[in-house]
């Protein structure tokens, strides 16, 4: 049994109780009656009272009884409870699936139109509805519920309460969206709310008895996760992770929405790439997966620029049956497109005709969209004394332009302005005179070799150091992604030193420290490698002219940090990019038509997100447009386009089953639970006593 | 032991003494287990052997006897000289002494109207039987009222004699009402010293003295006295009938007792008064005196021709 109100109830027995007391000690209002003589009485009243002070009352029943009622009144002021599960308020954490598969129309095959995610939202604030109410007075106790809805990304809707309206409200503000699912940053989110569990030293340790924390190590009492989804999470194995940390597995219930045998019919790959050695041929690929037992047809439109141009029939092979112990794979077929298209285009694909039919129970995956940026060259300067394999390698570049500047050259157009058209100037041991801040690069982009850029823009230069080898680099970055610095030796390094607190990237490093450091400072961005190319082997490498195009093709902007080129971002991820330095007025117009401000950072970077639905997302700006940018109406306009293309996400047949790693939980339909409020039974036993007080005073009385 | 709400003044002598009780008591005599010296020879044998006509003993002559009652015919047969001894006769006092304080003026029967009708059967038994009776009350009154109400004595009638005085002993008792407190050692020194002769004393009351009863039984016993104590008790004070919270207010001093009546309590109470009786009996029969405990509803035929009949007051 747990109390609602144990401190109010406490306040009011330590106010009342001696209450009673007291006015039972003062309530005599005694009847006065006149006797032949008070000799025997007081001999008898004070044998009886014998100098107990509480003698009167421990033989005064009528005071017990009051004292029992009023005892039993505190209790149910206490509001005393007891609940057929756990003791204790529990926290439960409600996890919403809002994937793009939770928009499957088969929640319930009663209704009509009525999504997983719908139903979802309904057991959910059923589940809430049993939750444990907070007592009257106080809010202690009852159990308190977190709202998180995930699909790639995890947002927590409603944090910790108890307030079932506010909770209900909570689900049902949740939206789908056209995002692939991962329950790990949901599930991370939640832990995190933990407190971080303390641990006391015990062993005998320098400070024994200190307590210290470790981050990850969580403490407290583990959630009670409900997860209200169809089962499509490849990610589940989180659960497991944590259980190694927390001690105890979290106690999890899942909750199954959908029909384990929906079936779906969806494009789940869409890529367009001009071809190397000719930018006007244009390959469209369409990949079309259908979880069907049976092979089926279906066309395929392309669409560009709104307008189709083609139709093909895609044959969609039937579903391999589901093994013991393994899930379905459905079966996927492709079509390529191709086309000539110089122009930057969007292009559209869409499977036809099977909008209403059965075994298409998803739709958001019926259609796709692509931003093909235009055959795009760059116009690129080279600064140099003379230097043929920069000169070189650059030429066989397929670029709009490309000159090379003697540096004086360069000095005079630096004042006259006329650099602007370059979309990357390359500086061959050479450095720009500084201006009065000290910069010596004006706003742009740079690929410097054998020269050190100096703060505030780039790195303290630490003089020649011996030789090395390159030993490691980033091979993330987009640039060096597609390369190998392995086998450069450098015959003379220049060790540098990167300031704190700089914006200044190490991309590869040397056995004395960075060997090429990109620079990105508000308005100016640089890759400089600090050593001279000409005293390496690096020119006689092939990483070297990769080197060179990837980074001309990173520099000029038609290469993002996110992908190249295509400016694909899948639903749950960011859109992030890179605009021009003048640009004002930045907003994003979304795919249902509504548009929002974005506001730049230092260096030209907007961000939006995460992105929640399919479409074309459209940043509009007014300022110099980019070199794929179009201009409408006197502002730019740059476009991308957001799609599910998630081959497991389509494939949206529930699972009956979650593996978590080292446990499988089976879905649960239904929900039981509830409370018993007991502070009634206190009450009525408390008239009872009453009762029976009324008859022992009258029995008493008539004595 | 409640205050009477309408208590009972006889204001004839016709209400103490009802002539049914009178043709039942007529026969009666005082008795005592002494028999006492009095001023009227002939009317009663004394334990004195003395000049009656009524033989009793015999005993050696010693010289100086008086010669009249050598008995002469034992000398003619043992030629020796004897002496006649006679049984001595004399009169008996009668002394009720009453309660007549505020305590009295309780009950249901009202206890001092028993304790009236009591004293006023005596009176006559003593009377017609030609003994000298005196009646006391006791109670402090105003001196104003009453010479020696600062005493403790609400009055006095003395020397009474034959039947003709009934009427007086009437009058006396129908004047009293009772009101005050008692101060009975004060009182009962007084009646010692006034007393003469010897003979019976009788006291009504319910002996419920704050200040004790012990002195001034003990004070009362001596000089020749039959002391005779009976406590008269209203049946409301041996079985209370009365509940709840209540301030007992006590009549002659005002002095107050709070009390829950409980039945623990009543039982308590109940022992303490029958505890109380049983010291007065204890006390009594230590010092040669009768002690009686008599409840207002027992008829006063029963009292007088049955318990006081059995311990020898009257025969």
């Amino acid at each position: 049994m747990t109390f609602a109100t144990p401190l109010i109830a406490g306040i009011v027995a330590a106010i009342a109780v001696p209450s009673l007391i007291i006015l039972y000690f003062l309530k005599l209002r005694r009847a006065p009656l006149e006797v032949s003589t008070t000799l025997l009485w007081k001999k008898a009243i004070q044998d009886i009272q014998a100098n107990a002070p509480f003698q009167r009352l421990r033989r005064n029943i009528l005071l017990l009884l009051q004292l029992l009622i009023l005892a039993l009144l505190v209790f149910a002021l206490a509001q005393p409870r007891t609940e057929r599960e756990n003791a204790g308020g529990q926290r439960i954490v409600i996890m919403l699936d809002r994937s793009a598969s939770m928009a499957s129309t088969d929640g319930d095959p009663a209704r009509d139109g009525w999504s997983r995610l719908d139903e979802a939202k309904k057991r959910a604030i059923e589940l809430v509805e049993t939750l444990k109410e907070p007592g009257v007075l106080e809010r202690c106790q009852a159990d308190e519920a977190m709202v998180v809805a995930f699909d790639a990304a995890a947002e927590i809707i409603q944090p910790f309460t108890s307030d079932k309206r506010v909770l209900a409200d909570a689900i049902r503000s949740v939206q789908p969206t056209d995002a692939p699912t991962s329950i790990g940053e949901a599930y991370r989110l939640a832990q995190a709310q933990r407190p971080t569990r303390q641990f006391t030293d015990n062993a005998g340790g320098t400070q024994p008895g200190q307590t210290m924390e470790i981050d990850g190590l969580k403490g407290g009492p583990s959630y009670t996760f409900h997860l209200f989804s169809d089962g499509r999470i490849p990610d589940a194995e989180v659960f497991q992770a944590d259980a190694e940390q927390a001690g105890e597995p979290p106690s999890f219930e899942y909750h199954m929405v959908g029909d384990p045998g929906a079936h779906n019919l969806g494009i789940t790959a869409l890529r367009a790439e001009r071809a190397f050695d000719d930018p006007n041929t244009l390959s469209v690929f369409v990949g079309v997966q259908g979880t069907e037992p049976t092979s089926r047809s279906v066309d395929v439109e392309l669409l560009v620029n709104g307008t189709l141009t083609s139709v093909r029939e895609v044959t969609v092979p039937a579903a391999e049956p589901a093994e013991p112990g393994m899930a379905a794979r459905p079966g996927s077929g492709g079509v390529v497109f191709e086309l000539t298209e110089p122009r930057g285009v969007t292009v559209t694909a869409r499977l036809a005709g099977i909008a209403n039919t059965p075994g298409n129970a998803l739709r958001a995956d019926d259609e796709g969209v692509l931003i093909v940026p235009p055959a795009k060259r760059s116009a690129v300067a080279l600064v140099t004394t003379g230097s043929l394999f920069l000169s070189e390698a650059l030429r066989g570049l397929p670029l709009s332009r490309f000159e090379i500047i003697a540096p004086d050259e360069y000095e005079s157009r630096r004042v006259s302005g006329a650099l602007a058209q370059f979309d990357v100037i390359v500086l061959d041991r050479y450095l720009p005179q500084a201006n009065s801040a000290g910069a010596v690069l004006d706003p742009g982009r740079y690929l410097v070799f054998g020269a050190v850029v100096p703060p505030p823009q780039g790195v303290t230069d630490l003089g020649e150091g011996p030789a090395g080898q390159i030993i490691d680099w980033r091979r993330t970055h987009p640039v060096l992604r597609d390369l190998t610095l392995d086998g450069v030796v450098l015959g003379k390094t220049r060790p540098v030193e990167i300031p704190d607190d700089s914006g200044v990237v190490s991309l590869a490093e040397s056995a004395e420290g960075p060997a090429i450091v990109e620079v990105s400072d508000g308005s100016v961005r640089a890759l400089v490698a600090t050593f001279d190319p000409a005293q390496s082997n690096w020119p006689f490498q092939v990483s070297f002219v990769v080197y060179l195009g990837s980074a001309v093709e990173y520099l000029s902007g038609s290469v993002t940090d996110e992908g190249a080129g295509s400016r694909q971002i899948q639903p749950g991820g960011v859109l992030s990019d890179r605009l021009p330095d003048d640009a004002t007025d930045v907003r994003v117009e979304l795919p249902g038509g509504r548009s929002q401000e974005l506001v730049p950072g230092l260096d030209g970077r907007v961000v939006f997100g995460p992105v929640r639905d399919e479409g074309i997302y459209r940043l509009r700006w007014s300022g110099t447009p980019g070199a794929t940018d179009t201009v409408e109406d006197g502002r730019v306009s740059r476009e991308f386009a957001s799609n599910l293309l998630d081959p497991a996400e389509s494939d949206i047949a529930a699972a009956e089953k979650l593996g978590l790693a080292d446990r499988v939980v089976q879905a649960r339909q239904a929900t039981s639970g509830g409370l018993l409020e007991l502070w009634p039974f206190f009450v009525l036993g408390g008239l009872g006593i009453m009762l029976l007080e009324w008859w022992v005073y009258n029995r008493r009385v008539s004595l | 032991m409640l205050k009477s709400s309408n208590p009972t003044r006889p204001t004839t002598i016709d209400e103490l003494l009802d002539p049914r009780l009178v043709a039942k008591i007529s026969q009666l005599d005082l008795s005592s287990r002494k028999i006492f010296a009095g001023k009227l020879k002939g009317e009663r044998r004394s334990k004195k052997r003395g000049e009656s006509v009524e033989f009793a003993d015999h005993r050696p002559y010693s010289v100086g006897d008086d010669l009249r009652h050598i008995d002469w015919n034992i000398f003619g047969r043992l030629d020796r000289l004897f002496m006649k001894m006679f049984l001595e006769e004399e009169d008996l006092s009668l002394h009720i002494v009453i309660d007549a304080s505020a305590s009295g003026d309780c009950g249901e029967p009202h206890k001092f109207f028993y304790m009236q009708r009591v004293a006023m059967a005596l009176s006559y038994i003593g009377l017609v039987n030609l003994n000298r009776v005196a009646v006391t009350a006791l109670g402090t009154r105003d001196p104003a009222v009453a010479p020696l109400g600062e005493q403790g004595i609400a009055g006095a009638i003395r020397d009474l004699r034959g039947r003709r005085r009934v009427q007086d002993v009437g009058r006396f008792l129908c004047s009293l009402s009772p009101e005050g407190s008692t101060d009975f050692g004060r009182a009962a020194k007084r009646i010692a010293m006034m007393r003469r002769g010897k003979g019976i004393m009788i006291v009504l009351s319910d002996f419920f003295m704050k200040e004790g009863y012990e002195t001034g039984l003990r004070l009362l016993a001596g000089r020749g006295y039959d002391l005779f104590a009976l406590q008269v008790l209203s049946p409301q004070e041996v079985e209370p009938e009365i509940a709840g919270d209540l301030r007992l207010i006590d009549i002659e001093d005002q002095d107050h007792a709070e009390v829950t009546i409980s039945a623990p309590l009543l039982k308590k109470y109940k022992q303490n008064l029958s505890a109380y009786c049983e010291d007065l009996r204890t006390f009594c029969a230590r010092r040669e005196i009768t002690a009686l405990t008599v409840r207002t509803d027992t008829p006063i035929e029963t009292l007088i021709l049955d318990y006081m009949r059995k311990r020898g007051v009257l025969r």
